[in-house]
């Protein structure tokens, strides 16, 4: 896969720092206060990137399902702990089961992809697990955000017809199903677009990838098809399983609503 | 034996997060007893709790000790949705659905608990409507473009579909021009007196019935007490 890639030389790749001092002059001379977040970025992309190089190379030396399982883990929880900081609703404790519901449904969408389409052998060879799975986090991760921000911000902007809702004998779930709709949707509705705009306004991410790597473009194509169609799976499972999930915590014993 | 009743009740906001102290006290070691068929007249100053009392007896609210009773049963140990159909609480701001009047009125019987009942039809919609003072709403309309005072009429009679032993009125007339007013209090007169429900109103302007005699209570400082009571 690598035959066909152009290494790039260190002192080439510092070449590349150009661009992050063209970004820091125009922070400069518009005084745009953006210096030292460029500065840092810059900083957190070199040190992130060779780290993450180095603990992919040692998982594919050593080629164990117990370490490709615990690092997706360890990325499942940065997913998640990524979109809890974006969440501010403190009247809530959702944490954990957010922390287990995404490991638990993207460890399953993964399995399927590299077990069932890619046909990966073994299912968790790692330079086919972890790319795909980190595919699946990180798409899902915003829709997860975004799906349960809506949940806590709806209910509480909707507390009246809920709690109307209660008082004429609805459970919580029957109370919250429309906010509940409301924000599984608008957790999907990012992946959806997505796939009205592949291809049309830029060549996706994998598929360049591997374009570059010398694949024939045909098979690049299949797996872009394949990873478009997995993350609009991923975030409707996610946003589902998690908002159903988090909705229960909404509620104390006897269904009322903690949110109001 | 009493339809409705208070054991040694204490109740209090709970605090602010971040905020340090106890929660504001809305009752403290509370009693009260209301017997079935019972109308009673709850007043007391702003922010004093009265809508809290009423939360707390279909539990929408938790007391923190003592027991909320109905028919000797803590409400804890019923089903929500099964008590919230016998203990109905009005809102004090009155709340519709995006729909029509008559998908409004129906709300109730598209929920898990009241399988098996039969929805009313068109013509006994209306003449509730009619017996509230507000038959001149068509079922067609969208009930969001109603005024206050016609929703308000609009979840009584939504409330009363759903046969409740209990009525919790929560100002329910503080919307509504008087002959209106008039026609809620006689509804809920009618509910007391022709069939032996339990109201319990809480309202904070002048309030003359003319067919019963309410047992008024007043909640002041965390304590109910009878009104006129030493």
């Amino acid at each position: 896969m690598t035959a066909g890639v152009l290494d790039i030389s260190l002192w080439r790749l510092c070449l590349a720092l150009v661009f992050s001092l063209l970004a820091g002059g125009c922070s400069l001379a518009l005084k745009l206060g953006l210096g030292r977040d460029i500065a840092i970025g810059t900083v957190r992309t070199f040190a992130q990137l060779f780290l993450m190089g180095w603990v992919l190379g040692l998982v594919f030396a050593v080629d164990s399902p117990w370490l490709v399982l615990a690092l997706f883990l360890v990325m499942a929880g940065a997913a998640a702990h990524t979109a809890r900081g974006r969440i501010h609703e403190k009247a809530v404790g959702f944490a954990w089961p957010m922390y287990a519901s995404m490991a638990c449904v993207y460890l399953v969408v993964t399995i399927t992809v590299t077990g069932a389409i890619v046909h990966a052998e073994p299912w968790w060879k790692p330079q086919y697990f972890l790319p795909i799975g980190g595919m699946v986090l990180g798409n899902s991760m915003n829709s997860v955000a975004v799906a349960l921000d809506r949940l806590f911000s709806d209910l509480r902007a909707r507390a009246a017809v809920v709690e109307m809702q209660l008082c004429l004998g609805a459970d919580a779930a029957e109370a919250s199903a429309d906010v509940v709709r409301t924000a599984i949707r608008a957790g999907m509705i990012p992946s959806i677009n997505s796939m009205m705009a592949v291809g049309l306004v830029s060549i996706p991410g994998m598929m360049t990838g591997q374009i570059l790597g010398g694949s024939d473009p045909s098979q690049a194509i299949r797996y872009q098809i394949v990873v478009m169609l997995m993350i609009v799976g991923a975030t409707a499972l996610g946003s589902t399983v998690l908002t159903l999930v988090i909705r229960r915590r909404c509620f104390a014993p006897g269904d009322r609503p903690l949110l109001r | 034996m009493s339809h409705l009743a208070l054991a040694r009740v204490g109740f209090a906001h709970p605090k602010a997060p971040g905020t340090s102290g106890a929660g504001r006290a809305i009752l403290d070691q509370a009693d009260l007893d209301v017997p079935r068929g019972a109308f009673v007249l709850l007043t007391g100053p702003s922010g004093a709790g009265k809508s809290t009392l009423l939360r707390l007896f279909c539990r929408l609210e938790e007391p923190q000790t003592g027991q909320v009773l109905l028919d000797g049963q803590d409400v804890a140990a019923l089903a929500p949705a099964q008590l919230r159909r016998r203990v109905s609480y009005l809102q004090q701001t009155p709340t519709v659905i995006p729909g029509s009047v008559r998908a409004n009125l129906l709300l109730p019987f598209s929920f898990k608990a009241a399988h098996g009942q039969t929805p009313p039809d068109d013509t006994a919609l209306a003449t509730l409507l009619d017996s509230l003072a507000a038959g001149d709403i068509p079922l067609s309309q969208e009930a969001s473009t109603l005024s206050v005072g016609q929703r308000q009429r609009l979840c009584l009679a939504r409330a009363l579909l759903t046969r409740p032993e209990v009525l919790l009125l929560d100002e329910p007339t503080s919307a509504l021009d008087p002959e209106s007013a008039q026609a809620v209090l006689r509804a809920a007169e009618s509910f007391c007196l022709d069939q032996g429900g339990t109201v319990i109103l809480v309202s904070h302007a002048e309030f003359a019935p003319a067919r019963v005699t309410p047992a008024p209570y007043v909640l002041c400082g965390g304590t109910l007490c009878r009104a006129g009571a030493a």
